[in-house]
């Protein structure tokens, strides 16, 4: 009996090392499960008679939550309709983990049919070609100001591979009532030095007031301290390298973004910025937030009138389209120019209109006068949410955020570092060139 | 007996290939799931931690070269700058799993067993947190940790006055406070140790109580021997998922402060860089296997400590 099952199993293995490591065409080369390039299989739906475009998208939040996801559901939901008789039924599916969904198919060598991406394309997906190249069809339709920032800064090797209908656009929001207390002006906040004395004025106040949340609010000021000088554009239009981290520049724009945070407490240090915004939004207890123009929505109506958008010192502002809207390569023709109509739907003025006036966001498409908008819906928070993006968008530096060239593990290690470096008495110097270390570990 | 004996001989001996088959076919589909779901991952990712795989070649990775081959170990060994950290930390939160948190939870159990009044209602409330996940678990300690708002500083600073660090980035601290997030939540492990300690006869017990031992005494030298194999068990699972910890260290400090786990950097090397290093990634992960395995061994040597001390011992007189 034991042999019986002996064989049993050594058979089974003996497979599965076949199967592991079965060749491909070359010697030495094995594929990983279900490696083989696969193509985008059509899924009928339930009546079995039409074919499915899914399209995975990350609004899958309560409207009590997040009113913004109701609005943008809506939109899909419109065009749904609109298309409900086409040979393609087009099914939006909200699901929270898009990247992991994105990455596991992408690993088995297919891709979503349509995907609102979050984080990074993978480079796995372009080397493969899974991703269809979007610039012929843009070109062809002249939606190049529909697209606006996705047309330029979206390009690789030649092909735009996403477009995200939103741009996220980051500066800082500063409470004005908080820093007079501390004695600091407008003007303050408009190179780094006066800024970094400035936090430190208001940490001075004591009591409930604060300067900002530290830790992932940095890494971003870290990036525009990096965008107000020449050599740090130079660095943050590369990929990161030994040179990098080595320069002075990228220790020079570290250590000062460190030192400030030590000012500032780390008390008022977190991972992840939220924790600490009801701290500036709702209870006016923080002078400076680094967080995009989309915060103009969570402002309390009794602070909107003290609390202001404006750019980062040195007159910086960051605007990167980031990834959006792909869609899989291989599919037939119908599903492919459905997905292409709703890219063409969503950059679409009316529904820029739409992300502008309900999501508050900075709409991707270029021909639309924000200004005019918002007078005309009379919305305060609309109105300080196009006051956001008019000053970000006018910035004498405008720069994409390095954070997706760079990597997340590289704006963990960054971010983890600022944050450590955020207690009293911790070592700056030292902690960066730990980091450096890490970094050069990391890239390697 | 002897004529049954007879009839049962000849029966084995006739149907005995028959009954092999009817073994085998009953077992195939166990055997087929596991050999699936657990063997052929198991060696994918034994073979292909010897590979290049990575966003360059994600559909065909390709076996190093043999005077490479161990190339993501090395990586991973002597380049990858949390490694070590991460595998220290993993094998303590293991360890505390078997020699914290389990004396911890055999105690409550022991406690829970006792035939008092209300103890069913404590048993109640203590499980009702056991059921929150690990996930939200995070986010409530988040909120425990806070400098601004939570009830950790204020105690810190009745011995340290003026104490306003946040604990969670300091190194050490950050450590010990992401270990108290979840190592006293052990109602699973409570609950099997005291349906075992309920197991236990009445008989035994009185028989114990009449020969005098009785309370922690009953407890220590009748109770816990007749339940090892269930502490072992427990003992097994506590270490390993100690060992897997992950939901922690992403809500808490994300890795910040020396607090990254084994669990923590195959994500950080698969899915957060962006260069989907799959192979270095497989390579962190069949360590990770090969770390439980030695878990197991080693908890299982724990618990034949005491037999193998005794046989010493009266071997040697």
């Amino acid at each position: 009996m034991k042999k019986i099952i002996a064989l049993f199993l050594a058979l089974v293995m003996a497979f599965g090392m076949v199967a592991c490591g079965g060749s491909n065409g070359s010697k030495g080369e094995t594929s990983a499960p279900g490696a083989e390039t696969q193509t985008n299989a059509p899924v009928t739906d339930a009546k079995g008679d039409a074919e499915v475009l899914e399209f995975y998208h990350g609004y899958y939040h309560e409207e009590s939550e997040w009113p913004a996801a109701k609005v943008m559901r809506d939109i899909y939901d419109e065009f749904v309709a609109a298309h409900a008789d086409g040979p393609v039924v087009f099914k939006p599916i909200a699901v929270e983990n898009r990247a992991e969904i994105v990455s596991a198919q992408v690993a088995g060598g297919s891709f979503p049919d349509m995907v609102d991406m979050d984080g990074t394309i993978p480079q796995a997906a372009l080397s493969q070609k899974l991703i269809l190249d979007l610039k012929p069809y843009i070109d062809e339709n002249g939606l190049q100001e529909a697209v606006g920032l996705n047309y330029t800064q979206n390009v690789i090797d030649g092909g735009i591979y996403t477009v995200h209908d939103q741009i996220e656009t980051r500066g800082l929001w500063v409470n004005m009532d908080v820093l007079e207390k501390a004695g600091v002006t407008a003007d303050d906040l408009k190179n780094w030095d006066s800024f970094t004395a400035a936090m430190g004025k208001v940490t001075a106040v004591g009591g409930d007031i604060y300067g900002y949340a530290a830790g992932q609010g940095s890494l971003k000021m870290m990036y525009a301290y990096l965008a107000s000088t020449e050599e740090g554009r130079a660095i943050l239009a590369t990929p990161i390298d030994t040179n990098v981290i080595d320069s002075e520049t990228f220790a020079t724009a570290f250590k000062t973004i460190a030192k400030m945070d030590q000012v500032n407490g780390s008390q008022y240090t977190t991972p992840d910025v939220g924790n600490l915004m009801a701290d500036f939004n709702q209870n006016g207890k923080a002078a400076v937030l680094s967080n995009g123009v989309w915060n103009a929505s969570g402002i309390a109506p009794e602070l909107t009138e003290k609390i202001h958008p404006v750019v980062f010192p040195g007159n910086v502002a960051m605007a990167t389209a980031g990834t959006g809207l792909s869609i899989a390569s291989g599919m037939s023709e119908e599903r492919t120019a459905l997905a292409l109509e709703f890219l063409k739907y969503m950059t679409s003025p009316e529904v820029q209109t739409k992300i502008f006036l309900g999501v508050q966001a900075n709409p991707c498409n270029t021909t639309l006068d924000l200004n005019a908008l918002a007078k005309e819906s009379g919305d305060p928070i609309v109105m300080k949410l196009a006051e956001a993006c008019s000053q970000c968008n006018g910035a004498e530096t405008v720069v994409s955020d390095v954070s997706y060239k760079w990597g997340g593990d590289v704006g963990n290690a960054i971010t983890n570092a600022l944050m450590e470096c955020a207690n009293a008495g911790t070592d700056i110097d030292a902690r960066f060139e730990q980091l450096q270390k890490e970094l050069i570990a990391l890239i390697g | 007996m002897k004529k049954q004996n007879k009839k049962a001989t000849p029966r084995r001996g006739k149907l005995g290939m028959d009954r092999k088959i009817f073994i085998v076919l009953f077992l195939a589909p166990t055997l087929i799931a596991f050999c699936t779901f657990y063997l052929y991952p198991l060696v994918t990712v034994f073979f292909t931690s010897f590979c290049k795989w990575d966003y360059t070649n994600i559909t065909k990775p390709e076996f190093w070269d043999w005077d490479q081959l161990f190339n993501n170990y090395k990586y991973i060994f002597e380049t990858y700058p949390y490694f070590w950290e991460a595998l220290r930390n993993s094998t303590v939160w293991a360890l505390l799993g078997v020699f914290f948190q389990i004396p911890v939870a055999t105690l409550i159990a022991l406690a829970f067993s006792r035939k008092v009044r209300g103890v069913k209602v404590i048993r109640n409330i203590y499980i009702i947190p056991c059921m929150i996940s690990s996930a939200a678990l995070g986010m409530i300690f988040l909120q425990l940790y806070s400098p601004l708002y939570g009830v950790v500083n204020p105690v810190i600073s009745l011995f340290k006055p003026g104490y306003s660090e946040n604990i969670l980035l300091q190194k050490g601290t950050a450590f010990w406070a992401m270990t108290a997030a979840y190592i006293f939540f052990t109602g699973t492990t409570t609950l099997m140790i005291l349906g075992n300690i309920m197991a236990v006869s009445e008989e035994v017990r009185e028989a114990a109580t009449l020969d005098g031992a009785s309370g922690l005494k009953q407890d220590f030298y009748i109770t816990l021997p007749m339940i090892k194999n269930t502490l072992k068990t427990v003992s097994i699972l506590a270490a390993t998922s100690g060992f897997l910890l992950y939901n922690e260290v992403f809500f808490l400090t994300r890795g910040a402060a020396g607090t990254y786990s084994i669990s923590y950097v195959i994500r950080e090397l698969a899915i957060t860089s962006p260069r989907t290093q799959f192979g270095r990634a497989n390579s962190v992960a069949f360590i990770q296997i090969i770390a439980g395995m030695l878990i197991i061994l080693f908890v299982n040597l724990v618990y034949e400590l005491p037999s193998l001390w005794k046989r010493m011992v009266g071997g040697s007189k």
